[in-house]
């Protein structure tokens, strides 16, 4: 579980994140929507621990990012808006060296990459040195060594940049799966029909603050009383 | 179009610049305190080195000036080494090449622009320490101002930029052959070709015989210089503005000139030369440079396990085995990174060597001081070189790939432990070596007494400990997690503050050992009892020092790895 309280992220005099409270249960597939610049890579990277919240506490798995980050995220797996990998590692050797960082031992570590190799359809490639991989070979990269500890949490930053329909599709039913397996999900993303086919819940951010929040069945009504298009709901709520 | 680019570079250089919040305001401050206080140093060291050799140890000015023109062959093979490295990255690697290349821009402004660009932002530290050598010496003599106004110009830039026309000329024709024989194989005829001129220089006028004549003869040496210089010294630029300073020195202005139009002359018609070569061959050279990377990729054998293969079980625990081989193998498969190493780790042998045969005869105390001051700070230089090329871009060549690391159940103190021990292990290895060649010449002379090579052992000790350190914390706290070339990454503004610091270092440990050494020389010579308090002591502060300087880089590297990513 995933929970924000009161979280407030500054930057000079510019506040990226205002205030924001935020609850996302065991097994909830959460959608995080919003305009460019409106807070989200910032609200996910607070909760991973490359960014400090400047007030407010964020928990995962009960455990505080700032007091006990190790342990949050021990539970936790990224996969960034932009998918940076280490160039001169292969596929593979990168899998290996996120299985270390999380503790794995060597032997599960193998027999996972072997899954993720076969469900990410990735072994033609893996053994290439990641600078030579496009766009979404790092993609799929990347969410393989994200599941590669078995999370509790996944937080991830617009997942289908870059992928190719296939490619796509096996990332959405991955997700599905693992939401429906009990792991919270957290997805930054701009494509709303994405959002409305895999969230349980969708909440849209706009200048830090939340400005949505409704369940998949609210979110219905919501559209009803425009012109039944989700487009209309978030131009509507993100309009300032 | 040339005009109009730069026009544009100058704008976003001058924003970048230009900034007037407080943080960079105390930052620029503090740049110019230490960048002030390391000109000043310069110019001190360099006014202190010339009245000492010619007023104290009576060189003479003949020797001096020969001295200076082997000062000079090294700076001019250090540039142009420096130059091939870092061209290649800008010429052949930089996405502002790529850029230019889709937009209608003559390839040969292209090149132009880059290769100005390259030179000035790797000579920067260079100039200063030039400017503030020739200063120094210059007022020794009570040169006017407009000598060190024309010497900077007309010969000191020109001999620089004549090693880095010299650059770009050795790194067309790599990739000419490059395209046909492999990188791999050019890279070696040219380190070893490099290595044979560095060692044919050496053997010809070799400076540990400079300093054996200058034992034999001393204190007559002008009137013997002729014997022991060879003459194919006056065909290398070096030996130009040598020879420029020595005219000078002697007010001798008309003599003088000529060396100056000399090397004003062959840098323009060599600059001539590249442009005439990049015009036809420099977008050429950029589809081969293309080529050569893809021929370099070798297919990866999955059979075959490697060296360190993230696959073989390690002893260590996953997070430490883990962080170890990818330090690895950023390494291992970075060209630039290992024929650097490669590149210093023989320089650094030759010094060694040629040190550790340093013949000491004469017991004349003053003229073994100086030695071995020369050879404790040039050692001290090459491990402080060493550190800031290999140890300052360690965190930032994390790139922006750092977030795995950052996101993961990693302690920060743990990565930062990794990159210290491999850093150290390496760089305490090479000053021991050093320390150790440096050392022996002066055991042998005090027949085998081991003190000055065990406090060679515990400076070098101590030196490597906190120059990794300074380097380490320093180059997390000014990281540039999207320069991904480590040779810029140490030649940027940040890296040279903490090069500085080290410097400051080093003069302070100098000034330290000056007095304990003194006076262990001096009771040798007069035989009699060296009393341990006198090392003892100086040595104490030297550990001090040393420490708190080791604690203070280790501390800002860990909580610059805590700031936002």
């Amino acid at each position: 579980m995933i929970e924000l309280k009161n979280v407030t992220k500054k930057f000079g005099n510019f506040t990226a994140v205002d205030n924001l409270t935020l609850a996302i249960p065991k097994g909830e597939f959460f959608g995080f929507l919003g305009p460019n610049g409106a807070g989200k890579t910032t609200t996910i990277k607070m909760i991973v621990g490359l960014f400090a919240p400047t007030s407010g506490a964020i928990t995962v798995n009960g455990y505080d990012v700032v007091k006990q980050p190790i342990e949050a995220k021990q539970s936790l797996a990224y996969v960034p808006d932009i998918p940076f990998l280490y160039d001169k590692l292969t596929g593979r050797e990168f899998l290996f060296f996120m299985g270390g960082l999380f503790n794995i031992e060597k032997s599960v570590v193998n027999q996972r990459i072997a899954e993720l190799i076969e469900h990410f359809e990735i072994g033609s490639w893996i053994d290439k040195r990641s600078e030579d991989y496009s766009q979404g070979m790092k993609q799929r990269i990347t969410i393989a060594a994200a599941l590669i500890h078995n999370p509790c949490a996944i937080i991830i930053d617009e997942p289908m940049v870059g992928l190719d329909p296939r490619s796509a599709k096996i990332v959405r039913e991955t997700l599905h799966a693992k939401s429906q397996s009990g792991i919270s999900i957290l997805m930054s993303t701009h494509s709303l029909s994405v959002a409305e086919e895999l969230c349980d819940r969708i909440g849209i951010i706009n200048h830090g603050k939340l400005v949505f929040c409704d369940s998949r069945e609210q979110l219905q009504f919501d559209k009803d009383r425009f012109d039944g298009k989700f487009e209309s709901v978030f131009l509507e709520v993100t309009k300032q | 179009m040339l005009l109009h680019i730069i026009k544009y570079k100058f704008r976003s250089y001058l924003k970048s610049t230009l900034d007037l919040r407080t943080v960079a305001i105390t930052r620029g401050i503090g740049t110019l305190i230490v960048y002030g206080s390391f000109a000043y140093g310069m110019y001190s060291l360099a006014y202190f080195l010339t009245s000492f050799m010619l007023e104290h140890t009576k060189v003479g000015l003949h020797l001096y000036h020969t001295f200076i023109s082997m000062m000079l062959f090294v700076f001019f093979i250090a540039v142009n080494l420096g130059n091939i490295i870092v061209s290649y990255s800008t010429l052949y690697r930089s996405a502002e090449v790529n850029f230019f290349f889709t937009k209608p821009v003559p390839f040969v402004k292209i090149f132009i622009l880059k290769f100005f660009d390259n030179f000035f932002y790797s000579s920067t530290t260079l100039f200063i320490v030039a400017f503030m050598a020739l200063l120094g010496y210059g007022n020794y003599f009570g040169h006017p101002w407009y000598f060190f106004v024309g010497s900077m110009l007309f010969v000191l830039i020109p001999f620089m930029f004549l090693a880095a026309c010299l650059a770009v000329l050795v790194l067309m024709a790599i990739m000419k052959v490059a395209g046909k024989v492999g990188f791999k194989s050019v890279m070696a005829g040219l380190f070893i070709l490099y290595f044979f001129l560095i060692f044919l220089f050496f053997k010809q006028s070799n400076p540990v015989t400079l300093v054996e004549q200058l034992n034999r003869y001393y204190p007559q040496m002008d009137k013997y210089i002729s014997q022991v210089i060879p003459t194919f010294l006056n065909y290398l630029p070096n030996q130009w503005v040598s020879e420029y300073l020595f005219y000078c020195a002697r007010g001798e202005i008309v003599k003088a000139f000529p060396y100056a139009g000399l090397i004003l002359l062959i840098t323009i018609l060599i600059y001539g030369l590249c442009i005439f070569i990049a015009k036809r061959y420099y977008y050429k050279s950029w589809l081969v440079s293309l080529q050569i990377k893809s021929i370099a990729r070798v297919p990866y054998n999955l059979a075959k396990r490697k060296f360190l293969d993230f696959r073989s079980k390690s002893i260590l625990s996953p997070q430490l085995e883990v962080l170890t081989k990818k330090e690895y193998f950023s390494f291992i498969r970075e060209a630039s990174q290992w024929i650097h190493f490669l590149i210093m780790i023989i320089l650094t042998a030759l010094f060694a060597l040629s040190i550790s045969n340093l013949n000491l005869r004469l017991r004349v105390m003053d003229i073994q001081l100086l030695t071995y001051i020369v050879i404790f700070s040039f050692s001290g230089f090459m491990v402080s070189s060493l550190a800031l090329r290999f140890i300052f871009p360690m965190i930032g060549m994390e790139g922006q790939a750092f977030w795995t690391l950052r996101s993961s159940p990693v302690k920060e103190s743990k990565i930062l432990l990794v990159k210290f021990v491999l850093g150290f292990s390496v760089v305490l290895l090479m000053a021991m070596f050093i320390s150790i060649s440096g050392n022996l010449p002066f055991a042998r002379m005090t027949a085998m007494r081991p003190l000055l090579l065990w406090f060679g052992v515990f400076n070098a000790f101590w030196i490597s400990l906190t120059m990794v350190s300074l380097n380490l914390g320093f180059g997390s706290f000014f990281a540039n997690y999207s320069e991904r070339n480590p040779i810029r990454a140490a030649s940027t503004q940040g890296a040279t503050l903490t090069f500085l610091i080290t410097i400051a270092y080093l003069i302070i440990l100098v000034i330290i050992i000056l007095l304990p050494i003194s006076s262990y020389f001096s009771t040798l010579f007069m035989f009699r009892q060296f009393d341990m308090k006198l090392i003892i002591i100086p040595g104490t502060v030297f550990g001090v020092i040393s420490y708190i300087l080791t604690v203070i880089g280790l501390i800002t590297g860990l909580r610059s790895l805590r700031r936002d990513f």
